[in-house]
C-alpha cells in the first residue's frame, strides 16, 4: 500500500523528500529506535530533539544506510532506499555530517572536499592526476569558500581549530549536488561568533535544499527551521512547529526543562 | 602501527606532506648506480642478487601497496606471484611436456598475468568481506590453501615437483636468460611498478583508497564504494605481482610448491615491513638486505661456529627487532636520524645567534 | 572514535540461550540441521541397503571417516580454543599458536621419555607452556595495546624463532607419544558395521585412546563454556570481549585478566600438543600444520567465539576426514574449500555475535 500512495505522489510531483515507514533499529536486546514514522517535504527544514539517548543519531545513521534498519521502509524522493549501501543513497543527492568529526587530518582542507566532491562525481577510479584547473578542483575550492574557509585551505585538516573543523564538516556535505541533508549537532563545541556564522551558513543555503538537524542548542536549532520533531526513547513523541513545541507543558517538563540533557 | 602510516599523498598538490619534497639526491644516486650496475658488477651479483632483490622488492612492493596505502596486509601476495609463475609454466614452455601447453611466450606471458590478476582479484573480494586484522588471518589461509593445493595436484600443477627448465625467452634477438639482459628485465619492472605506485596514490583512486584506509565509513557517507575500492586495490597489487612472480620463476628456472609455500609467504612480509610500510622504496630496501642475508649470513653463521640452519632464527630475531623498536621499519629510522639531525643543526644555529 | 564496521568478534556467548531464539528465526535452517542429523544417526546405526552402499562405499569406511573426523575436531578445538579466546579478550591475532602447540608436544614428548608416564606430560605442558605465554602478554603484548597489526607482526616474529629455536633443541625428527597401556588398544563399541554370512554381526572396532581424548576435550570444552557463563572471572572476559573500555573503567585488574587469558590459551594450546603427538606424531612443520587449521576453524566458526570454535573444528576434522577418504587428492584443500564458502556467504563466520 505505502509502495502505491508512493507512486501516486510521485506522479502527481509532490513526493517527499524522505519518507520513513515503522523504521525500527535493535543492538541485540537494545531497541534503539522504535516504528518511526516521518515525512519531510522537499526544501523542509526540521530539527530532531530529545535527550541523550533518545535515538536522533541511529535515526539518521538508518536514513544513511551508516548501519541498515532492522525493519520498516525508509524512501528518498520516492525511491525505496531500505537496502541501499550507503555510497548508493549518497549518489542519490543525500548528505550527513557527523557528530565526531570524521574527517581526514592527514589531508589539507581542500583536499577533503575534493575527496567528498569525487565521491559523487564519476572519476572516483580514475587513474589520472586531476590537473590545475580540473573541474572538481574548482567547485572543491568555490565549497571551501561557500563555508569561510579559504584561509586555511592549504592547512592540514588536524592543524585546524575545532569550529573550523566543524565548517569544514558541512562543506563536505554540500559536496556535489545534495538534494537533502542531515546535520548531526553541527553546533556542538562552537563559540557564539561561529554559532552565528553557522547559523548564516545554514540559512545561507539554496531554498530547494532541505535538511534535518540534530541539535542541542535551542538559538541555533529554531532559527533555522521550520517544523519540530521531539523524540524520546527511540519513538517520536511529537511534532509542530518552532512555537507549538517551544510552548507546550509536556514538552517544557520532559526536554526543555533539563536544558542539554 | 600507526607509526609506520604514510601520510596522505595530495591530489590536489596542497603541501600536505613534506614527503611532497623533489626527489632526493640520494635518490639519483641509486637510480644512476643500478643503471649502470652490468659495468661494474659481476653476474653473479647482477641476476642473483640485485636481479633477484628487485624482483621480491616488487613482490613486497604490492604488499607495501595494500597496507601502507590500503590498511590491508594481504599475505596472498607471493601466492598471486607464484600464480602467475605457474600459469607461465603451463601454458608455455616447460620441462613438464606432458602437462605445458607451449604456448609462444608473447601468448603466454600476457595470460599468465591477466590470470594472475584474476586470481588475485578474486582472493582479494573474498578478503575485504571482513577489515581490519582479519585480513591476514584471510588472506594467510588462501596462501596456505593454494600452497596445498599446488603440492598435491599432479595433473594441472605438477604436484609436489611442480615445473622445472621455464626460462626467459629470446627475441630482438636478445637472449633474455643471460646476466645483463635479464638483470635489465628485473630493473625495468620493478621501476613501473615503483613509478605506477607513486603515481597511482595520488591519482584519485590512490587518494580514495587512502581515505577508505583512514576512515571506511566517512568515505562511504561521501559516496564512494568502499568494497569496490579495496578489491581494485588487490586487482592493481596484484598486477604489480603478477611479472615479478614469472620473472622469479625464469630466474630460478622452475616452479614448485616450495615457492608459494608458508615461508615464501611470511618472507614477503618480513621484507616489506623490515624495509618500511611507509613508501614503495621500503619494499626494495627490505629486499636488498634480505638476499644479502640469505646469501652472506650462512657463511657468518658458519663461521660463528653455528649451523647454517639459523639463517631462520637471524630472520626471525631481525624482523622481531624492527617490528618492537622501528615499526616503521629502516626508512623510518632512517628518517627519524635525518630529522634529528635537522633539528640539532636548527638547535645550533638558533644557540650561535 | 566509531567502531569499524569489520567483524566485531562476536564474542564468548552463551549458545543455551539462543538456540530457541534461532529456531524461531531460521525455521528453515533448523529443520534441514534436524534432517541432516536424522539422516547422520541413521547413517550410522542402520544396516546399509545396497543403494547407500553404492553411493558411499562400504559403511565401514564411512563410520571410521566419521569418527575420525569427529576426534579430530576435537584436537582441533583444543587447539583453537586458546587462539580464539585471546583474539576474543585481546584482539592480539596470536599467529605463534601453532608454535606453542608444538612446544607442548616436544615437552610431552621428553616428559614421557623421562618418566614415562603419560597424565603428567599433559600438567608439564599446560603449566610450561602457560607459563611461556604468560611471560609473552606480560613481558611483549602488553606494552602494544591496542596496536593489532604490530601485536600479530611480533607474533610472526616470534614463530620464526620459536620454529629455528625448537628445530635447534630437538631436531628434524618424528616423535610419537607412547599411548600409555591403560588406554592402548580399540574399544568395540555397539555400531554394527557389517554382518557376517553366519548371520553375526561386525561391531565397530575404535582406537580406546582417541575416544577418551575425545571426551575429554568435550568436557574441557563444556568446563569453559560454564566457566565463562557462570563465574565472575567469565563475566568479566564476557565484557572485555564487548566493550573493553567499559571493563577498563570498572576498576578490575585487566592486565591481570590479560594475563591470565593469555597463559590460558596457551596452556591449552601446550596441552593439545601432547593430545597430538599421540594421536599422530609431532615433528617441524606441525606448529605451521596447526596454525592453520586454527585459523580455518575460526574463521568457519567465527573469530572470538567459542561455541564457534567448537562447531569449526568439528566441520573442519569433518571435511578433512572425508576428504581423505571420498576425495584423496584434495583432502586438504577440501578444508579451505569449507573456508571459502562460509567467507563468501557469512564472512564473520558461523557462529559469530554479529
Amino acid at each position: 500500500m505505502a509502495t502505491a500512495i508512493a507512486e501516486r505522489l510521485s506522479a502527481t510531483g509532490t513526493v517527499n523528500a524522505l519518507e520513513l515507514r515503522g523504521v525500527t533499529k535493535q543492538f541485540g536486546a537494545l531497541v534503539a529506535l522504535s516504528d518511526v514514522t516521518l515525512s519531510v517535504r522537499p526544501g523542509e527544514r526540521r530539527a530532531i530533539l530529545g535527550s541523550n539517548g533518545a535515538g536522533k543519531t541511529t535515526l539518521l545513521n538508518c536514513i544513511t544506510g551508516d548501519f541498515p534498519a532492522s525493519s520498516g521502509t525508509i524512501r528518498f524522493f520516492g525511491e525505496d532506499v531500505t537496502r541501499f549501501p550507503a555510497h548508493e543513497r549518497i549518489r542519490r543527492g543525500l548528505r550527513r555530517t557527523y557528530q565526531i568529526s570524521l574527517l581526514f587530518g592527514g589531508l589539507s582542507v581542500l583536499d577533503n572536499v575534493y575527496l567528498a566532491c569525487l565521491g559523487v562525481s564519476r572519476g572516483r577510479f580514475s587513474l589520472l592526476r586531476p590537473k590545475r584547473d580540473d573541474a572538481l578542483l574548482e567547485s572543491a575550492r568555490t565549497l571551501v569558500h561557500a563555508v569561510h574557509l579559504d584561509a586555511v585551505a592549504e592547512r592540514r585538516v588536524a592543524e585546524l581549530a575545532h569550529g573550523q573543523q566543524r565548517q569544514l564538516e558541512v562543506a563536505l556535505a554540500l559536496a556535489g549536488a545534495p538534494r537533502f541533508l542531515l546535520f548531526d549537532e553541527p553546533a556542538a563545541g562552537l563559540s557564539p561568533a561561529e554559532r552565528s556564522d553557522l547559523v548564516a551558513i545554514l540559512n545561507g543555503l539554496p531554498a530547494h535544499m532541505g535538511f534535518i538537524i540534530i541539535e542541542h542548542d535551542m538559538d541555533v536549532a529554531l532559527r533555522v527551521v521550520e517544523s519540530v520533531t521531539l523524540m524520546h526513547e527511540g519513538r517520536i513523541f511529537k511534532e509542530g512547529t518552532p512555537e507549538e513545541i517551544e510552548a507546550d507543558p509536556e514538552v517544557q517538563e520532559l526536554y526543555l526543562g533539563h536544558g542539554h540533557g | 602501527m600507526a607509526a609506520a602510516r604514510p601520510g596522505f599523498a595530495s591530489a590536489t598538490g596542497a603541501p600536505a606532506t613534506d614527503r611532497e619534497a623533489a626527489v632526493p639526491p640520494a635518490a639519483w644516486i641509486g637510480a644512476l648506480v643500478l643503471l649502470f650496475l652490468p659495468a661494474i658488477a659481476s653476474d653473479f651479483f647482477l641476476v642473483q642478487v640485485f636481479g633477484w632483490a628487485l624482483i621480491l622488492g616488487t613482490i613486497a612492493l604490492s604488499l607495501q601497496f595494500l597496507a601502507g596505502y590500503g590498511g590491508m596486509v594481504s599475505l596472498v601476495q607471493m601466492t598471486v606471484a607464484g600464480f602467475a609463475g605457474y600459469m607461465v609454466a603451463i601454458l608455455g614452455t616447460s620441462g613438464l611436456a606432458q602437462i605445458s601447453l607451449g604456448w609462444p611466450f608473447w601468448l603466454a606471458v600476457p595470460a599468465a598475468i591477466l590470470l594472475a590478476v584474476l586470481f588475485g582479484t578474486l582472493s582479494g573480494a573474498l578478503a575485504v568481506r571482513t577489515a581490519g586484522i582479519y585480513t591476514i588471518v584471510i588472506t594467510l589461509a588462501i596462501a596456505a590453501a593454494f600452497f596445498y593445493f599446488t603440492r598435491q595436484n599432479e595433473t594441472v600443477f605438477g604436484g609436489f615437483l611442480g615445473f622445472n627448465g621455464v626460462r626467459a625467452p629470446v627475441f630482438w634477438g636478445i637472449d633474455w636468460r643471460s646476466p645483463v639482459p635479464f638483470y635489465y628485465l628485473c630493473l625495468a619492472w620493478a621501476a613501473i611498478a615503483w613509478g605506477l605506485v607513486v603515481w597511482v596514490i595520488r591519482a584519485p583512486f590512490g587518494l580514495a583508497l587512502q581515505g577508505i584506509r583512514d576512515n571506511p565509513r566517512r568515505m562511504a557517507a561521501l559516496g564512494f564504494d568502499v568494497t569496490a575500492h579495496r578489491i581494485a586495490a588487490y586487482a592493481f597489487a596484484a598486477f604489480l605481482a603478477a611479472p615479478a612472480g614469472i620473472l622469479l620463476t625464469w630466474l630460478n628456472g622452475q616452479i614448485a610448491p616450495g615457492t608459494v609455500g608458508i615461508g615464501p609467504v611470511i618472507d614477503v612480509l618480513v621484507i616489506a615491513v623490515v624495509g618500511g610500510l611507509g613508501r614503495p622504496i621500503g619494499p626494495f630496501i627490505g629486499a636488498l638486505l634480505y638476499v644479502l642475508l640469505r646469501i652472506f649470513a650462512l657463511d657468518a653463521l658458519v663461521a660463528l661456529g653455528l649451523s647454517g640452519q639459523r639463517f631462520q632464527l637471524l630472520i626471525g630475531l631481525g624482523f622481531l627487532v624492527t617490528v618492537l623498536f622501528s615499526p616503521d621499519g629502516i626508512l623510518g629510522l632512517w628518517e627519524r636520524a635525518r630529522r634529528r639531525r635537522a633539528a640539532t643543526a636548527a638547535a645550533g644555529t638558533a644557540g650561535g645567534r | 572514535m566509531i567502531a569499524r564496521s569489520g567483524p566485531d568478534g562476536g564474542g564468548v556467548e552463551g549458545a543455551g540461550r539462543g538456540v530457541l531464539g534461532w529456531i524461531e528465526r531460521r525455521p528453515l535452517a533448523a529443520l534441514l540441521l534436524a534432517l541432516a542429523v536424522v539422516l547422520l544417526l541413521w547413517l550410522v546405526l542402520a544396516d546399509w541397503p545396497d543403494e547407500v552402499e553404492r553411493w558411499l562405499g562400504r559403511k565401514r569406511v564411512f563410520v571410521s571417516a566419521l569418527f575420525n573426523g569427529i576426534t579430530l575436531g576435537g584436537l582441533y578445538f583444543l587447539v583453537a580454543t586458546g587462539f580464539t579466546l585471546i583474539f576474543g579478550l585481546m584482539r592480539n591475532v596470536n599467529l605463534a599458536h601453532g608454535s606453542l602447540y608444538l612446544f607442548g608436544g616436544y615437552l610431552g614428548y621428553t616428559t614421557v621419555q623421562a618418566t614415562g608416564l603419560w597424565l603428567p606430560a599433559f600438567v608439564v605442558a599446560f603449566v610450561l607452556v602457560a607459563i611461556a605465554g604468560l611471560l609473552l602478554q606480560t613481558l611483549v603484548f602488553r606494552h602494544m595495546e591496542g596496536e593489532e597489526l604490530r601485536q600479530t607482526l611480533v607474533t610472526i616474529g616470534l614463530s620464526i624463532v620459536f620454529a629455528d629455536l625448537m628445530l635447534w633443541v630437538w631436531g628434524g625428527d618424528f616423535y610419537q607419544i607412547p599411548t600409555p597401556e591403560w588406554l592402548a588398544g580399540p574399544v568395540e563399541l555397539p555400531i554394527v558395521l557389517d554382518v557376517r554370512p553366519n548371520g553375526e554381526p561386525i561391531y565397530l572396532r575404535y582406537p580406546r585412546v582417541r575416544l577418551v581424548i575425545f571426551a575429554a576435550s568435550v568436557v574441557i570444552g563444556v568446563l569453559l563454556w560454564l566457566a565463562i557463563n557462570r563465574t565472575r572471572v567469565g563475566m568479566l572476559i564476557r565484557a572485555g570481549v564487548d566493550d573493553r573500555e567499559m571493563l577498563a573503567a570498572s576498576g578490575v585488574p585487566i592486565q591481570l585478566l590479560f594475563a591470565l587469558v593469555f597463559a590460558f590459551g596457551a596452556g591449552l594450546a601446550g596441552m593439545a600438543g601432547v593430545v597430538g603427538g599421540t594421536f599422530q606424531s609431532i615433528s617441524p612443520g606441525e606448529d605451521t600444520r596447526f596454525l592453520l587449521a586454527s585459523l580455518v576453524v575460526v574463521i568457519v566458526g567465527g573469530l572470538g567465539s567459542i561455541p564457534g570454535a567448537a562447531l569449526g573444528a568439528l566441520l573442519i576434522g569433518l571435511a578433512e576426514q572425508f576428504g581423505s577418504v571420498y576425495l584423496p587428492t584434495y583432502a586438504i584443500v577440501f578444508s579451505f574449500l569449507v573456508m571459502v564458502l562460509v567467507l563468501a556467504f557469512r564472512p564473520q563466520g558461523l557462529l559469530a555475535m554479529r
